[in-house]
């Protein structure tokens, strides 16, 4: 593993990282923001409050994973991600994608057109 | 906003579940966040999402900050490398230490008071007692001497006569062998100097298992006839032929030519200080040849030292009986008008490490077992110190355990803050003892026993470094074994600190108890000392020694083979120095006062009763010039020498008060008569002239000896040319001026030098300086053992005051709630002194116990003082109780001071 991955950052990663990560590859999102986009992205079953956000935040934050920045747009504050966190992102993405081609392989679930 | 103040209140309420450092760092982005929720999907919306959210998070958030803080705390110790983990507590050690700079500062002073002191009388023990002799087997060597009882002298060495007589006699040794010290003048290069001589028989190196380092010892035969060959010490032959080998150089000593025939090792330092007579360390040996007249006589020249070695098989004890049996066979050969006399010879052979080191090993081994005793309670002291400052560390272990510090980094950390600070005590008492040995005055070294050099010895600074080390070690550790038993809360809950502190309170009591305890039996020891000592040095000495000033010189035979040339410069030298301005009187004589290493004579006074038991020898001292105005020695009845007298033999002496009232008791000594040697012998009468006061002649203390002064006149013209007479020839020229003592040397230089000026002055000293040396020992024991015990009766002070302030400190609330009650400061105060008292009062009653016990061994070292001197064991209590007040003082006071207010708010 790439030794500039911190600990936190080493796949698998734990669903709440890794949601939060993917929010922010778009861009620095403030937390309400990265609330709703986690929430997309995991579905009403997944979602999280603002207390597993934040601990997952803190967490990230002292792994190096991602920045709290101050941006223009008034005193609202953001999380960006660090580039520990992209390679942290990308790491698990690959992995989640052959597991999901393994998956399919299987024929588990049925074919979705991809969207 | 307003209509959701409500939720956003409790919810507010419900963030205090999340730690501290989570709630600081994203409380308000939890609140913005929250609010957004209320406003985009309502409240019930939102505590939907947040209430399961709330339960989850605030769990995981403490794990975190739990795992987090152990992990920061962990990284701040330097990491878990053991190495960085050293390095970081080392760091953290020396910071606490700094942060602590009284504690610090005393406890390392302690220890280097303790350290110090030790490193410095072991040094002394060893090298008088420990350090080997540098001869073979020194135990199996043993002294002989004689003695005769009659004369209440001791006992004197062996006579060259009584000598052959045992070498013949006795089957207790391999051989024995004799010697005698003397000074001989050393010229030929540059400024004539005066150097020791051992003069011995051929036996003596052979004797002593020592042989040359280069070159030869002596052979048989040159005992035998004047071989006029010389060995040399090692630093001798340094410093005189540096580099190059002295062996076949040639040394002109007393004007003769000698041939250096052995070089011997550094090693080798032959007489020791320490015998009672011929004990000045030689630079040059030479064979000793007595010649004819020597052999025969019988019943003087007691000066010599014999030295054997014992056969195989035989022990000291049965050398010592076959020994004395030898003197009934000597005595035999002793001329019938001596025998007559009815004098007993004793012969004695003792073992010859005891008469090197016998005199001093009590007193050293008491200093050394005092300055245990300073070990003891600067141990004591430190384990306070440091068991006073683990009571308030208490807190920040605890603290250290709830944040995760593992045990045994804690128990790193403590042991390196006490094995620096063993560390640093250690090094400045090593500096310390370093500048005491240093400063320990020459007359100390010289006037132990084969002391030549009394260094710093590597196995006394490691033992006391050692024990110093272990004390730290035990009581550094004390404060982890009580924070860890106790768990994390207790130690963290504010009012923790009296349930540890009462265990660690006890130990200090006990502490204290034990340092007044010791203080007492130092103090008492001290105390008798310094007494015996007062009372020694009220003892008149029978000199007055203001500004006198003295020097020796001998004649070489060669210029001074004419009784003429020997008489001529005494007289022209004293009578020179007589005419000095500035000079009150000056004499020319064959000893000094009080240093007791004159001749000693056989004498028959007129009357002579020969039933009764008669004093057989006398201290004898011949004059030149007014000796009495000079030394300052009284004169009872009588007169002194004339001019006449001094110049021409009118058969006249002078006698001291003992001898006239042993002799003569109730009849005027003037008119009295004595001659040298027993009632037979043909020595004429001299008449008494007067009589001079006593003087102590050798240790301080001892009964004045007899003693008979005559002037140089009364010499025969032989004897004094004589080469036997040697010591006639050895003269001291004292000089007593209206004027410093300083400005009194260069004028007797002068007279010397105009007579004749290659010969060589030595011995230079003041009449106050001999009787300061007569005392030196005691001096010596009294002054260490002073300041051993001032040193305890401060740290028992330190000791007691530091417990007291402590107590004070623990239970501030306690009085302060006393006060609030309705306590005066007057109550208060007493508690505290009252404690103290308590604690000193159980310490004086334990030391004086031990005291009772402890100062037997010292009897043996006082002089008119009683062991169990009530004066002393009356003052040690009073001094201890006074100090102890003065250590309550602070305290009480402070204690007196405090704000019941304050005192209640504080905790």
């Amino acid at each position: 593993m790439s030794p500039s991955v911190p600990s936190l950052g080493q796949p698998p990663l734990t669903p709440a990282v890794f949601h939060i990560l993917l929010a922010l590859a778009d861009g620095p999102l403030h937390g309400y923001a990265i609330m709703q986009a986690v929430e997309a992205s995991t579905g009403v079953d997944g979602r999280m409050g603002p207390g597993t956000i934040y601990g997952s935040l803190q967490r990230m934050e002292d792994a190096g994973l991602v920045r709290e920045i101050e941006t223009d747009e008034g005193r609202r504050r953001v999380f960006a991600l660090l580039p520990a966190g992209r390679r942290a992102l990308v790491l698990e993405s690959r992995r989640l994608a052959r597991l999901a081609t393994m998956v399919r392989a299987k024929r588990l679930v049925p074919k979705e057109s991809p969207g | 906003v307003n209509r959701h103040s409500l939720s956003l209140w409790l919810y507010r309420r419900l963030l205090g579940l999340y730690p501290e450092e989570f709630r600081v760092r994203f409380g308000s982005h939890l609140e913005s966040d929250f609010l957004e929720l209320l406003a985009r999907q309502g409240p019930r919306a939102a505590w939907r999402r947040v209430v399961g959210d709330l339960a989850n998070s605030v769990r995981l958030t403490h794990q975190y900050a739990h795992s987090e803080r152990r992990r920061v705390y962990a990284m701040s110790l330097g990491g878990e490398r053991p190495m960085g983990s050293v390095l970081f507590d080392l760091r953290h050690a020396v910071r606490s230490l700094w942060k602590a700079p009284v504690f610090t500062a005393v406890t390392v002073l302690t220890l280097a008071l303790g350290i110090g002191a030790n490193a410095a009388i072991f040094s002394l023990v060893n090298a008088a007692l420990l350090r080997p002799m540098g001869y073979e087997s020194p135990d199996r060597l043993m002294m002989i001497h004689e003695a005769i009882p009659e004369s209440k002298v001791p006992r004197f060495g062996v006579s060259p006569a009584d000598y052959l007589d045992l070498v013949q006699y006795q089957r207790s040794f391999t051989g024995i062998g004799v010697y005698r010290s003397r000074a001989m003048e050393l010229s030929g290069t540059g400024e004539p100097e005066q150097v020791d001589v051992a003069q011995m028989s051929a036996s003596v190196l052979p004797i002593l298992g020592v042989n040359a380092a280069d070159g030869r010892t002596f052979a048989p035969d040159e005992d035998q006839a004047e071989a006029s060959v010389v060995a040399i010490s090692h630093a001798f032959a340094e410093r005189r032929f540096a580099g190059r080998s002295a062996v076949g150089e040639r040394l002109i000593l007393d004007r003769r030519p000698y041939t250096i025939v052995g070089v011997m090792p550094a090693s080798f330092e032959f007489p020791k200080r320490g015998a009672e007579f011929n004990a000045i360390p030689a630079d040059v040996y030479m064979p000793l040849v007595f010649n004819p007249f020597e052999r025969e006589a019988r019943g003087m020249f007691y000066n010599h030292s014999v030295v054997g070695r014992l056969r195989e098989g035989m022990t000291a004890t049965q050398a010592a009986l076959d020994t004395s049996a030898l003197a009934a066979r000597v005595t035999e050969n002793y001329p019938a008008g001596l025998r007559q006399m009815g004098f007993t010879l004793q012969i004695a052979a003792t073992p010859f490490v005891d008469e090197i080191a016998g005199q001093v090993r009590r007193p050293l081994l008491i200093l050394l077992g005092a300055v245990g005793l300073v070990l003891l309670v600067a141990c004591a002291n430190v384990a306070n110190l440091i068991v006073s400052r683990s009571v308030t560390r208490q807190r920040e272990i605890g603290v250290r355990v709830a944040l995760g510090a593992a045990n045994h980094r804690l128990f790193q950390l403590l042991l390196l803050e006490s094995l620096l600070l063993a560390f640093a005590g250690g090094a400045a008492g090593l500096v310390l003892s370093q500048w005491a040995v240093r400063a320990m005055p020459a007359v100390i070294a010289s006037s132990l026993p084969a002391v030549t050099g009394v260094g710093l010895d590597l196995r006394v600074v490691g033992f006391t470094f050692g024990l110093s080390l272990a004390t730290a070690v035990v009581f550094g550790l004390v404060p982890l074994a009580s924070g860890l038993r106790r768990n994390v809360g207790d130690t963290l809950r504010e009012g923790a600190r009296t349930t540890g502190g009462r265990m660690q309170h006890r130990m200090q009591k006990g502490l204290v108890v034990s340092s007044v305890a010791f203080a007492f039996v130092l103090l008492v020891a001290a105390g008798l000392l310094i007494r015996s000592f007062a009372n020694l040095m009220a003892i008149d000495a029978g000199v007055r020694g203001t500004n006198v000033l003295s020097m020796e010189v001998t004649l070489p035979l060669a210029g001074y083979n004419q009784a003429s040339r020997v008489r001529s410069f005494y007289q022209t030298v004293q009578e020179r120095l007589g005419r000095e301005a500035g000079v009150r009187a000056a004499v020319v004589t064959s000893d000094l006062p009080v240093r007791g290493d004159g001749e000693r004579r056989v004498f028959t006074p007129s009357g002579y009763d020969p039933s009764a038991p008669i004093a057989s020898s006398v201290a004898v001292t011949w004059v030149y010039g007014d000796y009495f105005s000079t030394f300052g020695v009284s004169m009872v009845r009588g007169r002194s020498f004339t001019a006449d007298e001094l110049q021409t033999d009118r058969k006249v002496a002078i006698v001291s008060r003992v001898l006239a009232d042993r002799y003569w008791p109730g009849e005027d000594p003037i008119g009295k008569q004595i001659k040298w040697g027993g009632p037979s012998s043909t020595a004429p009468w001299q008449t008494v002239i007067g009589v001079a006061g006593d003087v102590v002649d050798g240790p301080l203390g001892d009964e004045p000896v007899i003693h008979i002064y005559v002037p140089y006149a009364e010499v025969a013209d032989e004897a004094l040319a004589a080469p036997v007479a040697g010591f006639l020839r050895r003269m001291t020229i004292a000089v007593a001026g209206n004027v410093d003592e300083t400005r009194l040397a260069s004028p007797m230089r002068a007279a010397v030098a105009a007579f004749d000026p290659s010969l060589a002055l030595a011995g230079v000293t003041t009449l106050r300086e001999v009787l300061r040396e007569a005392t030196a020992p005691q001096r010596f024991s009294a002054m260490a053992l002073g300041a051993f015990a001032g040193g305890a009766l401060a740290l028992a002070g330190i000791g007691l005051y530091g417990v007291l302030a402590f107590g004070v400190s623990q239970r501030t609330r306690e009085i302060g709630v006393r006060l609030a009650l309705g306590a005066g400061r007057g109550e208060v105060i007493g508690l505290v002194v009252r404690q103290g008292l308590v604690l000193t009062t159980i310490g004086l009653v334990v030391g004086a116990l031990g005291a009772v016990a402890a100062v037997r061994v010292l009897g043996a070292l006082l002089f008119e003082t009683a062991v169990y001197d009530p004066f002393t064991f009356a003052i040690v209590p009073a001094l201890l109780g006074v100090v102890s007040l003065a250590a309550c003082y602070v305290p009480a006071r402070r204690a007196s001071r405090i704000d019941p207010t304050v005192a209640l708010r504080s905790e």
